[in-house]
C-alpha cells in the first residue's frame, strides 16, 4: 500500500524543515530496511517473497526537540510514529505496521556524562549498547546489562521493552539499572523524570515508560546505574541428571542470596542439541553455568557455598573450563547460521514466574507445544537464565524444521503455535514476557494477561495519546 | 555464481557486527550496515528490489575495510560477497560512471593514482611501495627505505604506482584485479625477491588473503610476504635510536590505519614503533586496534565518495575528542588521506619520517 500524492509531500516538507534533508528518506532501499525488524514473522513474509508493510518516511533527529516537534507534525496529519532504536527487538516492536514515520533514535548518540562518584552514566537514547559499554569501561566501569542484542540495541533499546542481559541475576534488568529519563510525550512535550527513583515524593510515574515500546512517548535520554569492572569472574560449569533437582538447586543459590551473576540452566533437550552445536560438549541432562563476580575473597566463598548446594543433589562438576567457554562463546549462538534462521519457524515464548509454578509451566508448555504440533515434529527447547529472589524466568522455544512454504499458511501456523504457548503460559501463572516484550506479536495476549487492569493502562494510553500516533498496533493498544 | 556472495544469506539475517560498522555509525542509516545492504542484495537476488539510484547508493556503501568479518564468529565474507555482487552490476553495465571511470584508469595505466614504473634492479629483499605510496605519499616510502638502509638491508623497490588489485577487485572489477595482482607477482619474480616487505596494509591484506580468496590467485611459496611495521619494531634493538627530548606531553595519538583489523599481529608491533619514535606510548583513539575504522582511502572513495570524506573526517574527530594535537600512522594510503581532509589544527605525521629523526648520524 503505498501513499502518494500531495499530503506525503506536504508532511516531507515540514519533516525536512525540523531535521534537514539529509535525515528524512524515502529510498526504496530504506523502506524495505526498516519494514522489518527481528520478528520471525516479517523475515518470513519478506524471505516468502511478500512485500511487508513499509513505512512511508524515515527520519533521523539529532535532538529531544526534533522529537518533539515531529510528533507535533506527527499528530497534525494523523501519522504512526515508530520509534526504532538498533531494530534488533524480536517482537515486532519496531514495526511500521500502519505505515508512517520510523524514527531512527541513533543520531543521538552522546554520552553526556559519567559520573565517577555516583557511577552513573547519562546518555542519549540512541547510543549502540556495545559502544556505551566501551566508553564507560575506559573509566573500570560497567554498565552490568549484558544482553546478547548489546552490538547492535540501542540504550532506548534496552529500556523501551524492559530488556534483560546475561548478568541480570546479580545486577538486574535495565528497568533496574535506571535512574532517571528524559521523554518526548505524543504531544511533544518534553519532559525528565526526577534524580532518583527511589523516593517517596509521590507514585512511581516513571516506571510508565519502561515497557511502553514506545506508545506512551520517546525515550530519548537515560541515567544509569554503572558499576566497578569486577576484580574477578569465577565461572564453572555442573551437570544434573535431573531438571527437577537443577532448579531447586538454582532457587536455594537464589534464596540463599548467594548473588550469582548467572545461572544457565539448558534442559536435558537444549544441552543435547544447542550446547553441543556451540560449545562442542556431548552431555546428557542438564547443564548448568554457574558464575560469582566481584571481589575475589567473596566471590570465592559464594561459589564455595553454591557447590555445596549443588554437590547435594550429586551433580557433576565439570570444571571451570566449560564456564568459562561458555562465557567466552555465549553470543555465537546468535551468529547466522548458528542461529536459528529461516527457513525454519521458530519462536522464542520466553516467561517468567514464582519458584513454585516454574516446573509445572514449564512441563504444561512443553506437553501442549509438542503434542499440538507432532505433525510438524516441532522441537521445544528451553533454558532456565534469569533468576530473582522470588522466581526463575524459562527462555523456551519451538522450533519446526519443515514449515509450510505458503506465506499465509506459515502465519497461521505460527500464530497457532504462539496461542497454544501463551495459552498454557497464562493459565499456570506465567507472564506472556520476561525481557523480549510485547511487540506486534504478543499484542494480542495483553487483555488476557492483565484481565480487570487492562482498562487502566488503555485509558492511560488514551490520555497520553489521543490520536493514537504512537507504535499503534503494539503493547495491546491500536487494534 | 562466487561462492562468496552466499555470505548475504547469513548477514541478511545478523545484527551481530553493528558496533563496529563504519558506515552505519557515520550515516546512523540501518540501510548501509552490513546487515542492510546484505538485505537489499539479497532482496534484488529475490526479484523485491531492483538496481536503481536508491539501492544502487546501498550496494557500492560497504568499504571493504574487513570490520565486519574481523568481528564476525563465523567468518562471513561480507565484502568478498559485495564485491562479487557489483561485479554482476559492472557486467550488466550498470556501475555508476565514477566507478568505471576509476576501472578505466586502472586498466589502462595499472594506477589509480599516477604511473607504474616497474623495477629494474634486483635483490633478495624487496620493499612493495605500491600506488599511492609512490605518487602521493614520496616521503613515507623514502623514510622507509631510509630506515631499511639503517638496517642494513639492500632493498628493492618494486610495485611502484602499482594497484595490487585491491581497488578493482572492490570496484567490481575481478578480471582487472587478477591483471593486476599477477603483474604484482611477475615483477616480484622478475626481481629475484624472496622477501617481500609491504608499505602498505591495504596490499598486505590483498597479497595475503585477498588474491587467493577472491582471485584465486595463489602467491609462490618461496616468498615471504613481511608487514614492514613488524619487521622495523623486530629491529628496534639494532637500530640504536635516540630518545626523542623533551616528550612527557602524551598528546600524540596513534591511528591504526586502514584495514589493520585484517591484520591483528600489527597492533603491538606498531605500538613498539610509537613508542621508541615519540618516547611515550601513544595516546589511544576510541576506535583503535581490533575496531578501528578505515578512512576513505579504500574503493569508496571512487563507490561513495561522500562517504569516503566522512570516514576520514570521523578519523579526525576521534583524535580532537580524545585530546589529541597530533596524529601519527605508518600506513601511506591512511595518511594522505588524513592530510587531506584535515581542516583542523591537528599535525599529522608519518610514523616512518618520524622514527627516521631518532636515527644516530651516519647510520
Amino acid at each position: 500500500m503505498e501513499w502518494t500524492g500531495l499530503q506525503p509531500e506536504m508532511v516531507r516538507s515540514e519533516l525536512t524543515e525540523i531535521v534537514g534533508d539529509a535525515h528524512v528518506s524515502t529510498d526504496d532501499a530504506d523502506r524495505l530496511v526498516y519494514a522489518t525488524d527481528w520478528f520471525w514473522l516479517p523475515q518470513m513474509w519478506l524471505d516468502r517473497g511478500e512485500i511487508p508493510r513499509k513505512p512511508d518516511f524515515i527520519v533521523r533527529p539529532k535532538s529531544a526537540e526534533e522529537i518533539s516537534a515531529i510528533l507535533q507534525v506527527a499528530n497534525a496529519y494523523r501519522i504512526p510514529v515508530i520509534p526504532w532504536g538498533g531494530g534488533s527487538g524480536s517482537q515486532g516492536g519496531a514495526l511500521p505496521v500502519f505505515g508512517g514515520i520510523v524514527l531512527d533514535t541513533k543520531r543521538m548518540n552522546r554520552i553526556i556524562e559519567i559520573d565517577e562518584k555516583s557511577l552513573t552514566v547519562t546518555a542519549e537514547a540512541g547510543i549502540n549498547g556495545k559502544q556505551l559499554e566501551w566508553a564507560v569501561n575506559e573509566k573500570g566501569l560497567m554498565l552490568p546489562h549484558y544482553p546478547a542484542s548489546a552490538n547492535c540495541a540501542t540504550l532506548g533499546g534496552y529500556l523501551a521493552p524492559r530488556g534483560t542481559g546475561t548478568i541480570s541475576t546479580k545486577y538486574g534488568k535495565a528497568e533496574d539499572l535506571v535512574l532517571r529519563m528524559q521523554v518526548v510525550l505524543p504531544d511533544g512535550h518534553i519532559l525528565r523524570t526526577p534524580i532518583v527513583p527511589q523516593h517517596a515524593a509521590g507514585p512511581d510515574f516513571y516506571r510508565l515508560f519502561l515497557g511502553s515500546e514506545g506508545t506512551f512517548g520517546v525515550i530519548t535520554e537515560a541515567t544509569m546505574q554503572l558499576d566497578y569492572l569486577p576484580e574477578c569472574r569465577l565461572l564453572r560449569a555442573v551437570l544434573f541428571e535431573d531438571l527437577t533437582d537443577a532448579i531447586e538447586a538454582g532457587r536455594q543459590i537464589m534464596t540463599r542470596r548467594l548473588e550469582p551473576f548467572v545461572i544457565r540452566l539448558y534442559d536435558p533437550r537444549s544441552t543435547a542439541s544447542r550446547v553441543k552445536k556451540i560449545l562442542g560438549y556431548e552431555l546428557e541432562g542438564a547443564y548448568m553455568v554457574l558464575g560469582f563476580d566481584g571481589d575475589k575473597d567473596i566471590a570465592t566463598l559464594q561459589e564455595e557455598k553454591a557447590m555445596d548446594i549443588i554437590n547435594g543433589f550429586g551433580a557433576r562438576d565439570l570444571g571451570r573450563e566449560p564456564g568459562e567457554a561458555w562465557w567466552n562463546h555465549r553470543y555465537d549462538f546468535y551468529y547466522p547460521p548458528q542461529s536459528l534462521k529461516l527457513p525454519w519457524m521458530y519462536g522464542t515464548t520466553e516467561t517468567v514466574t514464582t519458584y513454585d509454578k516454574i516446573e509445572k509451566l514449564y512441563f504444561a508448555e512443553k506437553k501442549a507445544v509438542e503434542e499440538g504440533y507432532k505433525e510438524w515434529d516441532i522441537d521445544f527447547i528451553g533454558h532456565f537464565s534469569h533468576w530473582f529472589h522470588w522466581g526463575v524466568m524459562v527462555y523456551t522455544r519451538f522450533i519446526i524444521r519443515n514449515p509450510p512454504d505458503d506465506a499465509k499458511e506459515a502465519v497461521r501456523l505460527h500464530n497457532r503455535v504462539w496461542n497454544t504457548a501463551m495459552t498454557a503460559v497464562l493459565e499456570n501463572g506465567g507472564m506472556v514476557n520476561e525481557h523480549h516484550g510485547v511487540g506486534l506479536k504478543l499484542s494480542r495476549f495483553m487483555r488476557r494477561q492483565y484481565g480487570d487492569a487492562w482498562p487502566l493502562l488503555d485509558r492511560i494510553k488514551k490520555t497520553l495519546d489521543p490520536n493514537g500516533i504512537m507504535n499503534p498496533g503494539k503493547v495491546g493498544f491500536g487494534h | 555464481m562466487n561462492t562468496a556472495i552466499g555470505a548475504i544469506e547469513n548477514c541478511r539475517f545478523c545484527l551481530m557486527c553493528r558496533h563496529v560498522a563504519p558506515v552505519g555509525h557515520i550515516t546512523h542509516n540501518e540501510s548501509v550496515t552490513p546487515h542492510g545492504i546484505a538485505l537489499v542484495a539479497a532482496m534484488q537476488r529475490q526479484g523485491q528490489l531492483t538496481w536503481n539510484p536508491s539501492t544502487l547508493d546501498v550496494l557500492y556503501a560497504e568499504p571493504d575495510g574487513g570490520n565486519c568479518r574481523a568481528h564476525c564468529v563465523t567468518d562471513q565474507p561480507l565484502p568478498a560477497a559485495i564485491a562479487a555482487i557489483r561485479a554482476e552490476v559492472a557486467d550488466d553495465g550498470l556501475a555508476p560512471p565514477e566507478v568505471v571511470r576509476a576501472h578505466d584508469r586502472i586498466a589502462e595505466n595499472h594506477s589509480a593514482f599516477g604511473s607504474y614504473e616497474p623495477a629494474t634492479k634486483q635483490g633478495e629483499w624487496g620493499l612493495f611501495v605500491g600506488d599511492v605510496g609512490f605518487n602521493l605519499a614520496q616521503e613515507t616510502m623514502r623514510a622507509a627505505l631510509k630506515l631499511l638502509e639503517a638496517c642494513e638491508l639492500d632493498v628493492v623497490s618494486v610495485g611502484c604506482g602499482l594497484d595490487s588489485g585491491f581497488i578493482p577487485c572492490s570496484l567490481g572489477y575481478p578480471r582487472t584485479a587478477q591483471a593486476q595482482a599477477r603483474l604484482c607477482i611477475e615483477e616480484v619474480q622478475r626481481t629475484g625477491i624472496k622477501k617481500l616487505l609491504v608499505l602498505s596494509p591495504q596490499d598486505l591484506f590483498a597479497f595475503l588473503q585477498m588474491h587467493q580468496e577472491r582471485l584465486d590467485i595463489a602467491w609462490p611459496e618461496d616468498v615471504v610476504i613481511i608487514d614492514l611495521v613488524d619487521f622495523l619494531a623486530s629491529q628496534v634493538p639494532n637500530l640504536k635510536m635516540i630518545p626523542p627530548a623533551g616528550t612527557a606531553e602524551n598528546a600524540t595519538a596513534y591511528v591504526d590505519p586502514t584495514h589493520a583489523v585484517r591484520l591483528p599481529r600489527r597492533f603491538d608491533a606498531a605500538r613498539t614503533l610509537c613508542e621508541v619514535a615519540l618516547g611515550y606510548a601513544p595516546l589511544e583513539l576510541f576506535w583503535r586496534e581490533d575496531r578501528a575504522h578505515p578512512v576513505g582511502s579504500t574503493a569508496i572513495q571512487f563507490t561513495r565518495p561522500d562517504i569516503g570524506v566522512r570516514l576520514t573526517e570521523a578519523r579526525l574527530e576521534d583524535a580532537i575528542n580524545r585530546g589529541a594535537q597530533s596524529i601519527v600512522c605508518d600506513d601511506p594510503v591512511t595518511l594522505y588521506e588524513l592530510r587531506l581532509r584535515n581542516e583542523s589544527n591537528l599535525h599529522i605525521q608519518g610514523l616512518y619520517e618520524t622514527l627516521l629523526t631518532q636515527l644516530p648520524p651516519h647510520s
